[in-house]
């Protein structure tokens, strides 16, 4: 087997280019499919079934098909509800519900893990909902749901790899389009493999830097926070 | 200063509460004493409406808890109404529930700045003093993790305190403590009374009861048995099941 690398080499600005493609499909797809799927999770938690039961089947549904035939029917669908997409406003919005779906769960997960006793002390103390959520609930549901959601999104980045059957000029599709013209199928996978694996392992470096930002208490106080707390200045003592 | 009347609480066939009226005066300190089940509990989380209450009305300060009053038609507060009037109502949890990811004084300080909308300096210099008091000077900046139990538990009480409620509601503040930190807390909670708060505090320590309650209540299966000093309770009980109840926790 004769392997020329530098069939590969000639490409690369291309393939580059192309990943660009991917890194905007991923990070688009990934924050619109994060800020629905924290509203989802909300419905999803709630007591009351007109916003809990849509959420529920919103879910099931969209968890249970592969993001393949969503990408299809939003591509192919659209028309006929007089909507014309392109490609890559077509597969933005699959990719968006798909991501939704998953990480409405991750985010779920990530809620339902605090403890119902420090939601009523902070009831208690007279916040409403919208402080209980913002200023006790999502700084400890961060920190748990790194792991699960950074992994999702890693399989999210590989997964836009599907973009390229509506035609979305991503990196999978301009791989296939030049080994399908030079013959080089060997060379010109491995160096795309090589480059999903650099996108992948930066979602991992992130992971690690985020998990270990958030090890609150092995941190301590930062200098900013002290400040603001004042905790260098001498104590008022109190009056006897 | 805390007016319930008729207060009842079903959990589907277990009336918790079964028709508890009570009043306590301001500055007043009320012990709830009561075996396990007997619904203490539940009727401090019904008067700050951490539990809604099957029937029955709630006053703190003249206002009711839950409801809005309007020409003698009550409606549901509306959950800005009923922060605010939960703002005024200090509790104490048996588990703390400290705010893992604040320090002792972030958790002091909290409510302050989210709910009363003090300037994190602002509200520091008075959290620092309130820590101060209750003798964690030096424990400002530790995670809630890095505490012991009674030093978490002197945070909570502090965090209450921070909000200047008009009432503070303990539930088995220390009942989920190790038995030699249970001093330090219990010692915390006499100067809060000493300095003229007004108290309702659901115990297991008898000791505490006898020394700074004015009045203690004995609950069982959801109805207060009997009302009195605690000269009275203590010293000439009543009824069979206090008296009962009361060997049992006194050996």
């Amino acid at each position: 087997m004769h392997l020329d690398f530098g069939v590969a080499w000639k490409f690369l600005p291309i393939l580059l280019t192309a990943s660009l493609m991917t890194i905007a499909l991923f990070v688009l797809s990934q924050v619109l499919g994060t800020v629905a799927a924290f509203f989802l999770a909300l419905a999803r938690m709630s007591p009351r079934g007109w916003l809990r039961r849509p959420a529920i089947a919103y879910i099931w549904v969209v968890r249970g098909t592969p993001l393949l035939l969503h990408l299809f029917f939003v591509y192919y669908a659209a028309p006929a509800f007089g909507l014309t997409l392109d490609a890559f406003p077509a597969a933005i919005i699959a990719m968006s519900a798909s991501a939704a779906a998953y990480n409405a769960e991750i985010i779920r997960a990530g809620l339902q893990a605090v403890h119902r006793g420090q939601l009523e002390a902070a009831y208690a103390v007279g916040m409403r909902y919208d402080q209980v959520v913002r200023r006790i609930v999502l700084p400890q549901a961060v920190r748990i749901v790194i792991p699960p959601y950074m992994g999702n999104a890693i399989s999210h980045c590989k997964n836009s790899s599907l973009a390229s059957v509506i035609t979305v000029p991503e990196l999978m599709l301009t791989a296939q389009m030049i080994y399908s013209s030079t013959y080089r199928a060997i060379e010109i996978l491995t160096v795309t493999g090589v480059i999903y694996l650099v996108l992948t392992s930066c979602l991992s470096a992130l992971q690690m830097y985020l998990e270990r930002a958030t090890a609150y208490e092995r941190r301590g106080l930062g200098g900013a926070r002290r400040r603001r707390l004042r905790l260098d200045a001498p104590l008022p003592s109190m009056p006897a | 200063m805390i007016e319930v009347e008729d207060l009842a609480k079903h959990f589907g066939a277990v009336r918790a509460l079964d028709g508890v009226s009570l009043s306590v005066a301001a500055g007043e300190v009320v012990c709830l004493i009561g075996p396990s089940g007997s619904g203490k509990s539940t009727l401090l989380r019904c008067i700050n409406f951490l539990e809604e209450p099957t029937s029955g009305v709630v006053r703190v300060g003249g206002r009711r808890v839950g409801w809005h009053d309007h020409d003698g038609h009550a409606r549901r507060a509306s959950a800005r109404e009923l922060a605010r009037t939960r703002a005024e109502i200090g509790m104490v949890f048996q588990h703390f529930y400290l705010w893992p990811h604040m320090v002792a004084l972030e958790n002091v300080i909290e409510g302050l700045v989210t709910v009363k909308g003090l300037s994190v300096g602002a509200a520091a210099a008075k959290g620092r003093a309130l820590l101060e008091k209750v003798g964690l000077a030096d424990k400002m900046e530790v995670y809630p993790e890095h505490l012991s139990g009674g030093q978490r538990q002197r945070v909570a009480i502090a965090r209450a305190l921070a909000m200047e409620p008009r009432v503070m509601l303990f539930d088995e503040p220390t009942s989920s403590l190790d038995p030699e930190l249970v001093g330090e807390v219990l010692r915390v909670m006499e100067q809060v009374a000493r300095d003229g708060m007004t108290m309702l505090v659901a115990t297991h320590e008898m000791g505490f009861a006898r020394k700074a309650a004015d009045r203690v209540m004995f609950l069982d299966h959801g109805k207060i048995v009997e009302t009195g000093t605690p000269d009275e309770i203590f010293g000439r009980p009543r009824h069979e099941r206090l008296r009962r109840f009361l060997d049992t926790v006194l050996v």
